[in-house]
């Protein structure tokens, strides 16, 4: 499979720590990329640096054939959701939907459509509110991120922590929606965790990171989340 | 949890906050201007005695000095309203926290006690009872008097907080000074001789210093009661019903591209309490050229009415502006992150700067009743809102990274009027700019080449639109990292 990213001697140091070095990372087109490791392991770090939020300290992110911190052309095929500073709080959740669908060059009728896919993802809570993001519960407003982020047909979804402070049933629907994404829409998905069950569930390959550095890389098979409990018990 | 403790963790956060991330320049120049404004205060506190013995040599200055006081009074009160900061403290994490209600109050309320705006008086005060003493007024009674007029000092600080916070006290004080200033004015009731009694007998009868100190402690009390009432998470949450409001945007469709974010600020504007804020000021600014254009001794200086001709079209502009990007601070990265060119989002910003400066300029016809060259004079300075001004607003936001918390006001804890020193040092070329422009052909031809090239000024801007925005929108390209950063810092 043809690969879509590739990390190469990536690092990002604040004064002196590093807190991010990877030497070489390489994620084929439509894989289901999860991001395990303990805080300060550096998966929103590396997300970030994907992003363009902040500079690396040494080495690149090229992201199908652009190299994020030199030219903004990622930005069409790019989207994501990493916390509630993605959200314009004074936006109703279809006002939002729309604002990043205009940004995306997406008509309504086309985000209604994709909506609609969502209806029981959202249980009634978001849609029709009348009440800005800023007054949804937390769980809601990430619900509404995740989904605007799937808009305009990305090839790359980011999604930092998304299975966090979302009840039950919307996690077993995310597990599937990002399933499909990348099984049937060929969307690279980038997705971490610290719910091992979730992770192992949805991804197709999970790396461990731990102080910055690459530790694991697995492709998923039925003894990955063992694994995976067995590394993190130590 | 000792006052020692709170300190500790308020100089930390004020020693860490982002800053000190500003240039040594910069850093210089607000220390130049605080010790600028501390030496007048001083200078002013020595000489003021003598100035008046000399202008008014058979009357008391001192009387003269107190019949004045009034003015200080509301000067101050009004000065604070606008830039002095409410006492901030992130009180969520004091909440379950061993600590009692009433010290964490206390310590805020105290705290504001150190600011600026209350030292600046004493500096003023002090220099002025010592004059008085050396000059042979009763020492004691002069200091009695000195007690009194800090007591008043500190009774508008904490009148302030209040009036920032209880809008049917603000109006109220808004028309009572309506009121006497109006009567004063017209000749009907001169107040400032009466109050001039109340403040000399602080000095003549002593202990009527009871007063101001009882209005201080009641004050104090009020802030204290206000504060405690909110002091819970959702104090301010529960009260306000936020209401929705949605209406048909579908005419800004012509911008294209950029009417995407254009619908977007104006819901930004109307819907977030601190840009409406803003808005009102705005409107406010298209009054100020009734200050310049009523006086005769203006009229014979065309640079002030220069001066306040850019105000009277660019309030919006100027308020608004210079705050561009921190607008957005609450979901900048999300507007990194989105498929947004740098370049859009600014002319955005831009052309809604110029069409608010547009509005301005259709709302400001009726000044045309003080002359068709009052009214070129504001066309032109129009003309330089919109083509250069813009553009220099623009680019000072670049350095701006203080985050604005946009639904703020109706928080209890929280600044409602943030107050940006660098803003103040790149708004100085935006006022001198349009001055000089005016001035050096007003001087060397006549007033009308004045106005022709004030407005000439503006056209060669939107000439050179394209190559500005380019050069602007480098700029922020390069401060980007910085900016997500320090937005992202937690208030």
């Amino acid at each position: 499979m043809e690969t879509i990213i590739h990390v190469q001697d990536l690092s990002k140091s604040y004064n002196a720590d590093k807190i991010l070095d990877i030497e070489s990372l390489e994620i084929p087109k439509g894989q289901s990329f999860g991001l395990v490791g303990n805080n300060g392991a550096g998966k929103t770090t590396f997300f970030s640096l994907f992003l363009d939020l902040i500079p690396p300290t040494t080495g690149q992110i090229e992201s199908k054939g652009v190299i994020v911190n030199h030219s903004e052309e990622w930005k069409p095929f790019t989207s994501s959701f990493i916390d509630e500073s993605f959200l314009i709080g004074y936006l109703t959740a279809e006002e939002y939907f729309y604002f990043i669908g205009d940004l995306r060059n997406t008509s309504k009728a086309e985000v209604d459509e994709l909506l609609s896919e969502f209806e029981d993802f959202f249980h009634g809570e978001i849609l029709n509110q009348k009440k800005y993001l800023r007054d949804l519960s937390k769980g809601n407003q990430k619900k509404a991120g995740i989904v605007a982020a799937l808009i305009g047909q990305p090839e790359i979804v980011i999604l930092d922590e998304p299975f966090a402070n979302l009840d039950p049933t919307t996690q077993i629907r995310l597990k599937r929606i990002i399933k499909d994404l990348s099984a049937q829409n060929q969307v690279t998905v980038l997705i971490s965790s610290h719910d091992l069950t979730h992770i192992t569930d949805v991804c197709e390959r999970i790396v461990v990171l731990d102080k910055g550095k690459v530790v694991k890389d697995i492709k998923t098979s039925e003894a990955t989340l063992k694994e995976l409990e067995l590394y993190f018990e130590r | 949890m000792s006052i020692k403790q709170f300190l500790s963790l308020e100089w930390k956060q004020f020693r860490r906050s982002s800053f000190f991330e500003k240039g040594l320049v910069i850093k210089i120049l607000m220390l130049l201007a605080a010790l600028y404004f501390a030496g007048i205060a001083i200078f002013a506190g020595v000489i003021v005695f003598f100035i008046l013995k000399k202008t008014l040599p058979e009357e008391d200055p001192f009387k003269i000095i107190n019949n004045f006081l009034i003015y200080w009074v509301i000067g101050d009160l009004v000065l604070r309203y606008f830039l002095q900061q409410l006492p901030v403290l992130n009180i969520k994490p004091m909440l379950i926290l061993p600590i009692q209600r009433n010290v964490v109050i206390r310590f805020l309320l105290l705290k504001t006690s150190f600011s600026f705006f209350n030292i600046l008086p004493l500096l003023f005060f002090i220099p002025l009872t010592i004059v008085l003493i050396v000059q042979g007024y009763s020492p004691f009674m002069v200091v009695l008097w000195f007690l009194s007029i800090i007591s008043i000092s500190f009774s508008i600080n904490f009148l302030n907080f209040i009036l920032n916070k209880n809008n049917p006290i603000f109006y109220g004080v808004i028309v009572f000074l309506a009121l006497i200033s109006g009567m004063q004015y017209f000749g009907i009731f001169d107040i400032s001789q009466y109050l001039g009694v109340v403040f000399y007998s602080f000095y003549s009868l002593g202990y009527t210093l009871i007063i101001p100190v009882l209005l201080v402690i009641l004050l104090f009390k009020a802030n204290y009661r206000m504060l405690k009432k909110n002091f819970y998470v959702d104090g301010a949450v529960l009260a306000k019903k936020q209401s929705f409001s949605n209406y048909n945007l579908e005419f800004l469709n012509k911008f294209g591209k950029l009417s995407i974010f254009l619908k977007n600020d104006i819901k930004m504007i109307t819907r977030n309490a601190r840009p409406k804020q803003v808005l009102l000021m705005s409107f406010f600014f298209l009054f100020y050229g009734l200050i310049f254009y009523t006086q005769d001794t203006y009229r014979d200086l065309p640079i002030v009415l220069a001066f306040a001709s850019i105000f009277v079209t660019g309030g919006f502009l100027i308020s608004f502006g210079q705050l561009v990007p921190s607008w957005d601070s609450e979901y900048y990265k999300l507007m990194m992150s989105q498929n947004i060119s740098y370049k859009k989002y600014l002319e955005s910003k831009w052309v809604l700067m110029a069409l608010a400066c547009a509005v301005s300029f259709l709302l400001s016809t009726p000044y045309i009743y003080f002359g068709w060259d009052i009214f070129a004079m504001i066309a032109a300075g129009a003309s330089f809102n919109i083509g250069l001004n813009s553009f220099i607003t623009l680019y000072g936001g670049a350095l701006n990274r203080v985050p604005i918390e946009l639904n703020q006001k109706a928080k209890a804890f929280s600044n409602t009027q943030g107050f940006n020193p660098t803003q103040l040092l790149i708004s100085l070329p935006k006022l001198l700019g349009p001055m000089l422009i005016f001035y050096i052909p007003y001087k060397l031809i006549n007033f009308n080449a004045g106005i022709i090239a004030l407005a000439l000024s503006g056209v060669l801007g939107l000439v050179f639109k394209s190559y500005f925005l380019n050069l602007i929108e480098k700029v922020y390209q390069k401060t980007k990292y910085k900016t997500i950063s320090a937005y992202s810092e937690k208030k």
